[in-house]
């Protein structure tokens, strides 16, 4: 990897940090645990129409681990780290199939798998499987919250694109 | 007219709670756990009031840490003989027997061995052989001297009476209530279950049997008049550093968590100690010896639960159990 | 253009699920079994048609919650955490089970037991 990818990574991963740390400031209304808007995922959304599933992990699991550690809630890890499993699971393989112009609803679909995988850690972690009654919520929240960033996401992207057409094509080109 | 309204007031007022006449409930925690108590009779209120006081009692004299209690005075004699009360002669008595009856599956000095796992602070770790051959040293209920209300134990031995503790003084209590003219009542231990006789309505109690490995019941088992209590390593156990699970219930003589082919051993008989003492050593024996102990004897019938979910039911409560979802169930004849 | 319809009914789908789902959930319920589950383990089983008013602690790694029963209703009173989703949640009424995901603490109503006298655990 040349030092300019590195860069923008590194950019991405601290722009992430930054949404994350002030998203904590925001109140949440809701007492259902997980439902929180995952701002921080509008870079994972970029990144993920952008750059090489390699190099997206890279930016995602830094950030969650560095999340972690600012927050000073080494627990959360356990959730982030298997929600942003599921949620690139799902949103790596879309990218081929949903085209950039949509991308927004790719993160929809994302941000619902992270949420399963959030509340399928809780279930393990507290043994108690009569957790899963908070899913309808979290897929909800999911689509809600999906969408908003995912619109973020698709704004972003075609400024950039708007702006500095030569640096955001991606190393894989688009297919038919 | 007045009459009438009267007669109104009064049969409505009866009607309103689903409280049978002569129903008292108390609960508490002793004994580490919730207990709930249920009656039915004349007075049967301040009847639950004495048991509560009862178990108390008993709670202080076999607390294994407080300071004043019977267990805490022999575990920190320092080899020196000890007297106790005529309860906890008759319990250590009881456990004596049945740890020689079990060949040593059951040993109420065990708590050293339970300690070095980490189970007695809820901070689990998995002790070094060395650890463990060492407290091993300080294990075996033959080393326990008892004469009539005497107790001496060597140094550095520790008895814990938990493992019978519920069940004695849920017999304790059963039998108050039997003095008192109780002729219903179901006694929940934190999940050891007591009855006396059947539920006023004159069917058996129903008690449902925990799922080893979650969720909702097995099953429901009818009974009266008698006691039932589960062990498994299901209901405390830690997942250590190597990924292996370890169970509460350790192995007196290995000095590990038993790792039985079963996932839990219900006991139903008479008496609550003897369900308790026979539940934990039959899940220590595994299936095979388990079904050989119950052959030897009469007193006793049992439920067990393999680790790969199967259901056996020693045949004389056969009839009394009914699996959730109409699943199979192995009997086991004589 | 017809893959990104289909992703965007997808979407659709599940938005309606989780709407009907969260409405069955939310159906206020009142069973009197309710059970109290720790890391993997219920500790505690209450008949909340008969339980007196109390309050006690549950501790877990030092962090506790105070969980309290009044007048046949059970909540989180108090909780050693940081997110206070717990005591949030109020008073338990209905499928939805009282979290503390810190300390690995659920309370929640227990259908299968209405029909029994009692659990043996």
């Amino acid at each position: 990897m040349n030092a300019k990818k590195l860069t923008q990574l590194a950019m991405l991963t601290g722009i992430a940090l930054i949404i994350f740390v002030l998203e904590l400031q925001i109140p949440n209304p809701f007492p259902i645990p997980g439902i929180k808007l995952g701002l921080a995922n509008i870079i994972t959304v970029y990144a993920v129409y952008h750059y090489r599933p390699r190099e997206v992990m890279i930016v995602v699991f830094a950030r969650i681990f560095l999340a972690a550690l600012f927050s000073g809630n080494m627990m959360a890890l356990a959730y982030s780290f298997t929600g942003s499993m599921l949620c690139l699971g799902g949103m790596l393989p879309l990218r081929k199939i949903i085209d950039e112009n949509h991308l927004w609803i790719a993160s929809v679909i994302g941000a619902v798998l992270h949420n399963i995988g959030q509340i399928s850690v809780a279930i393990l972690l507290t043994g108690a499987p009569g957790l899963i009654a908070y899913l309808p919520f979290l897929l909800v929240s999911g689509c809600f919250a999906g969408a908003f960033t995912g619109v973020c996401a698709q704004i972003i992207t075609e400024r950039v694109r708007y702006h500095f057409v030569q640096n955001s094509v991606p190393e894989q080109t688009v297919r038919k | 007219m007045v009459a009438a309204l009267i007669v109104c007031f009064v049969s409505c007022s009866h009607q309103d709670s689903e409280e049978i006449a002569g129903e008292a409930n108390a609960g508490f925690f002793a004994m580490n756990t919730y207990i709930s108590m249920t009656a039915y009779g004349d007075q049967a209120d301040s009847v639950l009031e004495e048991a509560e006081s009862r178990m108390k009692e008993l709670e202080a004299l076999w607390s294994v840490t407080e300071e004043n209690s019977d267990i805490y005075a022999v575990n920190h004699s320092n080899g020196s003989p000890v007297t106790v009360s005529d309860e906890t002669a008759e319990i250590l008595s009881f456990a004596l027997e049945m740890a020689a009856e079990t060949n040593g599956a059951l040993d109420p000095t065990i708590y050293p061995l339970v300690s070095a796992w980490g189970f007695t602070t809820e901070e689990h770790h998995i002790p070094s052989d060395d650890k463990i051959q060492e407290m091993l040293s300080l294990v075996g209920y033959e080393k326990i001297r008892l004469d009539e209300n005497q107790v001496q134990l060597p140094p550095n031995m520790m008895l814990d009476l938990g493992a019978l503790g519920k069940g004695y003084a849920g017999d304790t209590v059963i039998q108050l209530l039997k003095d008192r003219g109780i002729l219903s009542a179901l006694v929940d231990l934190g999940g050891n279950i007591q009855t006396i006789g059947m539920r006023p309505d004159g069917m058996p109690w129903r008690l449902g049997l925990q799922d080893p490995f979650g969720g909702e019941n097995l099953g429901v088992l009818s009974v009266s008049d008698c006691a039932v209590v589960t062990s498994g390593n299901y209901e405390n156990y830690f997942i250590g550093e190597d990924g292996k699970t370890y169970g509460h219930i350790i192995d007196p003589v290995t000095g590990y968590p038993v790792e039985s082919d079963l996932a839990s051993v219900t006991v139903i008989a008479a008496e609550g100690k003897l369900c308790d003492a026979l539940s934990t050593s039959l899940f220590v024996m595994g299936q095979d010896r388990a079904v050989n102990f119950w052959r030897q004897r009469q007193d006793f019938e049992m439920i067990l639960v393999t680790s790969t979910g199967e259901i056996s039911v020693t045949e004389g409560i056969a009839d009394q159990f009914s699996p959730a979802d109409n699943e199979e169930v192995d009997v086991i004849y004589r | 253009m017809k893959k990104n319809q289909l992703w965007l009914g997808v979407c659709v789908v599940i938005l309606c699920l989780g709407i009907l789902g969260g409405l069955w959930v939310m159906r206020v319920q009142s069973d009197p079994s309710v059970r109290i589950v720790q890391n993997g383990a219920v500790l505690y089983r209450f008949d909340l048609s008969s339980a007196e008013d109390q309050t006690f602690t549950v501790e877990y790694e030092g962090r506790s919650n105070i969980i309290q029963i009044e007048d046949g209703a059970i909540r989180v009173l108090e909780a050693d955490c940081p997110d206070q989703t717990c005591v949030h949640m109020g008073w338990l009424d209905s499928a939805a089970p009282i979290v503390c995901l810190p300390n690995r603490l659920v309370i929640e109503f227990d259908n299968a037991s209405d029909e029994t006298d009692a659990v043996i655990e």
